[in-house]
């Protein structure tokens, strides 16, 4: 298991490789690494996708191609005319735009694809932990707001059926009276047993202190100047250089002012996971791809306009884009390892890694 | 052991004895106090039942305890408490969680992030419980809860037995020396719930935990406890002392204490070996020959009903389904169900968690597409009918009721129902009559939601029940209720049966199998695997009801049947 942070840059890096690139071809090795890292780190762990990739393709791709057709008309393979009265969507239907669009649905596709990966695999904690200290009751919040979906989503299921089996039939927006009335209400009798039960367990006897007045001051100082700054950089281009230095004294003092008020937050860390060899080597996979994606962008430009072409392939970049898998190749390997261990060595104590006190 | 206060210093160990002095408290909004005059004094270590019918005051005497009432709830409150040297009223429940654990009746409803380990430690974490001490507790009571090879697992994977012990680990985390608990197994089956309440005995007999406990089965927890304080309305003070004294002055008692009871037996036995003493010396007459039985009838009486002595050869199958397949994501759930029901007959199907008994309910009812088979209503095939018209003729009774109920009041539940059937102009039953019958005449304003666990099931049955469906099928009816609720369920189901209403019912409740049930169908992966009278029961040890194991081989199955057979019934019933 990789560091949640590790799992967010891939799924940025993923987003921005993605995102660079309109060849077919780079999008199908992005889209393959994707479903590899997957496969491997997404297999049999709890949050299940709520659409898999490949749904997502089926209604993405034909929507994204029809919508591009519909409003594109450059290209020169006509496919059809619109008449072009209509407005918008007269006029010619080309190949050139049908294909465009498809592509721009598998980019979509590809990044859906990476962002549901990085929910399956980090756990409701770690993606806590994701936020900064200082909001560490708004990390609260976020994970059980995380743990009411499914939860939500069943209770949804169960009360549909309740009600057809009183004979309700959804026929309009009035019929889900019924559904949404009970699906409320059971929501907020559940906030309120989980708030009773946390309170019952001693939240929020400990970390809310009072935030001394220092901070709050800080922060609206820190605000006040990014706005100043932002608001030069608008007004006069000549500006503009010491407005940048501006807004980042602004960004510097808010954060500062976050991280004091996160040294004041007490609260201690159950198992904080200590960074691994396999978190660096996931980390530096990105970063090859990143720069890839960056400093090729005239390899991975393609345009099917105005006439379709077969489109170009750079092997480096191509390899470059593999740096996506490491989190797999990381993750087979320590499977391997796992296995080839004593049994024994396994269990107990011995298995979990270091504690220490989160610095987060 | 050592202790840990907020802030993380090392105390000394607190004496965990519990005084309650005179409490008295009203929920706010509330005319009548939900709890009177209480005085209770409970000792390091003492296993406490806390029993009564529902709405006694059982979850707020608990909650008094670690100062959720007031603090959490508001009202009004006086009256004097000690719990392991704080005063819960003054100090409120942050700083009782470290005293007290509390464990709730619903698992789902307390967990705040995914994964076991992490729910452990999560109050720790908020107790800024330095991380080397942390990685021990945890470790700690995973071992204790058994959950070690859980501890990966996501919550939502767990069973509901799970999930009930990981609660109750997340309570021990802080190391209270007092664990409350309120119904935490109400909305678990048989087994689940054994495996929790063993857990809590050896919590008990282990460690020395001081235990409360608020739970309906009480035939399940006799045995391991110290002491039963009994709780019957708000106006009378508790009943409080050793769990014999206590039984033999209230009512509601589980089938070996009424027999014991009815029998004049003294001490009076908690366990079924206690109990076998004094069944030696009861003269038995075997019970029919159980080729009798077989027809489904029982033979002895135990349902006198309309002209049911007949029914042997002349009535035929109003319902039937035949070689039911269903499959869930290409894994077989039900393999070639075949199943009769006659007019007027319940019909008690059971079996372990995942056999398949909600997903025939539910392939019954329309809400699943069975893969082949059939299912017919008189001569008319259920299969493929849209779900909102088999349920005019099939009443369908999920697992929890409350998932039924959105209206304003109980009068408008019914009416919601015939609507939804275009049935409001001519009622097939008039709505009045069914609430008479459902005992709900004076609730007929009230909010559906704001009922007792009891009260809201029957507003839900008077939903599904207003059609007048030829067939009911109740899935864990007596989930959650106590033994007064019990009895007026099986006295509706009666009463229905005897109008010619089929009863299906899963359950895993032997004791209403026992005093309900014509026939019992076992599922177990997807198969019928037994389909006999109640007396099958008898000689299955995992589902024997109290009497049966007490009486093995005469064919009893409830309180009424042994006293009947001994000549000895003067209307003492269980339920």
């Amino acid at each position: 298991m990789l560091d949640a942070r590790v799992w967010f840059v891939w799924a940025l890096t993923t987003l921005v490789a993605a995102s660079a690139t309109r060849s077919p071809l780079y999008i199908i090795v992005l889209l393959l690494t994707t479903m590899v890292v997957g496969g491997t780190c997404a297999a049999g762990e709890g949050r299940r996708a709520p659409l898999s990739p490949l749904r997502f393709a089926m209604v993405a791709v034909p929507l994204s191609a029809l919508f591009n057709a519909l409003t594109v008309h450059l290209g020169d393979t006509v496919l059809l005319h619109l008449p072009s009265w209509i407005p918008l969507m007269g006029g010619a239907i080309t190949l050139e735009a049908v294909t465009f669009g498809a592509l721009n649905g598998l980019t979509l596709t590809v990044i859906f694809a990476a962002f549901s990966v990085f929910n399956q695999v980090t756990p409701v904690r770690d993606l806590v932990k994701l936020t900064p200290r200082a909001f560490y009751e708004g990390g609260v919040v976020l994970s059980i707001a995380l743990t009411f979906i499914p939860q939500t989503t069943r209770s949804l299921q169960r009360i549909r059926e309740a009600q057809a089996v009183r004979g309700h039939r959804v026929r309009g927006i009035r019929d889900w009276l019924p559904i949404v009335v009970p699906l409320l209400v059971s929501g907020l009798e559940r906030a309120m047993g989980l708030a009773e039960a946390m309170v019952a367990r001693g939240y929020g006897a400990v970390c809310s202190e009072k935030q001394p007045f220092r901070t709050q001051a800080l922060i609206i100082v820190g605000l006040m100047t990014l706005l100043a700054g932002w608001l030069a950089y608008l007004f006069n281009a000549a500006w503009s250089a010491p407005a940048v230095a501006v807004i980042a004294i602004g960004a510097v003092t808010i954060g500062g002012a976050i991280w004091l008020t996160g040294r004041g937050v007490n609260h201690t860390v159950y198992r904080a996971r200590s960074w691994t060899a396999g978190d660096s080597f996931a980390l530096l996979g990105c970063a090859v791809t990143l720069v890839a994606a960056c400093r090729g962008r005239a390899a991975l430009y393609y345009s099917p306009y105005p006439v379709l072409t077969l489109p170009s392939f750079d092997p480096l970049i191509g390899l470059a884009m593999l740096g996506l898998l490491v989190p797999a190749i990381v993750t087979v390997a320590r499977e391997d390892a796992e296995m080839h261990r004593d049994p024994d060595e396994g269990n107990g104590f011995s298995k979990q890694p270091q504690t220490s006190t989160d610095h987060g | 052991m050592e202790r840990y206060t907020t802030d993380g210093q090392s105390t000394e160990r607190r004496s965990s004895s519990i005084r309650i002095d005179r409490l008295r408290y009203t929920y706010p909004g509330a005319q009548q106090p939900a709890l009177s005059e209480v005085c209770l004094d409970i000792a390091d270590g003492e296993f406490v039942l806390v029993a009564g019918p529902s709405g006694a005051g059982k979850s707020t005497l608990l909650r008094c305890l670690n100062g959720l009432v007031p603090h959490f709830t508001g009202g009004r409150i006086s009256g004097r408490l000690s719990v392991g040297g704080h005063d819960p009223l003054e100090d409120g429940p942050q700083a009782l969680s470290q005293v007290v654990g509390f464990v709730f009746q619903d698992p789902e409803a307390q967990f705040v992030v995914d994964r076991v380990e992490d729910e452990i430690a999560f109050a720790l974490e908020n107790a800024a419980v330095p991380p080397a001490e942390m990685r021990l507790r945890v470790e700690e009571v995973l071992h204790l809860m058994d959950l070690a090879n859980l501890r990966d697992r996501r919550v939502e994977t767990l069973s509901g037995g799970e999930k009930q012990k990981v609660a109750i680990a997340t309570a021990l985390a802080l190391r209270p020396r007092i664990l409350a608990l309120d119904e935490p197994t109400s909305q678990l089956d048989p087994q689940s719930a054994e495996g929790v309440l063993q857990a809590l005995v050896r919590l008990n007999q282990d460690l020395g935990l001081t235990i409360l406990l608020a739970e309906h089965r009480l035939e399940r927890v006799l045995p391991y406890v110290d002491r039963l304080v009994y709780l019957s309305d708000a106006n009378h003070p508790p009943y409080s002392g050793p769990p014999r004294d206590v039984l033999s002055q209230v009512e509601l008692n589980p089938p070996l204490v009424a027999l014991g009871k009815a029998l004049g037996w003294n001490p009076l036995p908690l366990t079924i070996k206690e109990g076998r003493r004094f069944a030696s010396q009861v003269p038995r007459h075997k019970a029919k020959p159980a080729e009798a039985d077989r027809r489904g009838m029982g033979g002895r009486g135990r349902r006198p009903r309309n002209g049911h002595g007949k029914l042997g050869d002349a009535r035929h199958a109003r319902f039937a389904i035949q070689d039911l397949h269903y499959a869930y994501n290409g894994k077989p759930v039900l393999q070639g169900i075949d199943l009769e029901i006659e007019s007027g007959e319940l019909v008690a199907l059971m079996g372990r968690n995942g056999s398949g008994k909600t997903t025939l309910l539910k392939c019954v009812v329309g809400l699943l597409e069975p893969e082949h088979g059939g299912i017919r209503m008189d001569d008319e095939s259920l299969v493929g009918q849209e779900t909102a018209e088999i349920s005019r003729q099939v009443g369908y009774l999920p697992q929890d009721p409350g998932d039924l109920l959105f209206a304003d009041t109980v009068c408008e539940e019914l009416a919601v129902t015939l609507r939804n059937h275009d049935l409001l102009g001519a009622p097939p039953v008039q709505p009045d009559d069914l609430l008479a019958r459902l005992d709900l005449e004076m609730l007929k304003a009230a909010y559906p939601r704001d009922l007792s666990a009891g009260q809201r099931q029957r507003v839900a049955l008077g939903a599904i029940t207003v059609t007048r469906p030829h067939l009911l099928l109740l899935d864990e009816p007596t989930r959650g209720l106590d033994y007064e609720a019990k009895r007026e369920l099986v006295r509706l189901l009666r009463e229905w049966q005897e109008e010619g209403t089929s009863i299906l019912l899963v359950t895993h409740d032997v004791e209403l199998v026992a005093q309900a049930a014509d026939r019992v169908a076992l599922l177990s992966q997807g198969e019928i695997i037994a389909d006999a009278a109640p007396e099958l029961l008898t000689t299955s040890p995992l589902f024997a009801p109290q009497v049966a194991r007490l009486f093995p081989g005469t064919g009893w199955l409830t309180v009424d049947d042994a006293l009947d057979s001994v000549g000895k019934n003067g209307g003492a019933t269980d339920a």
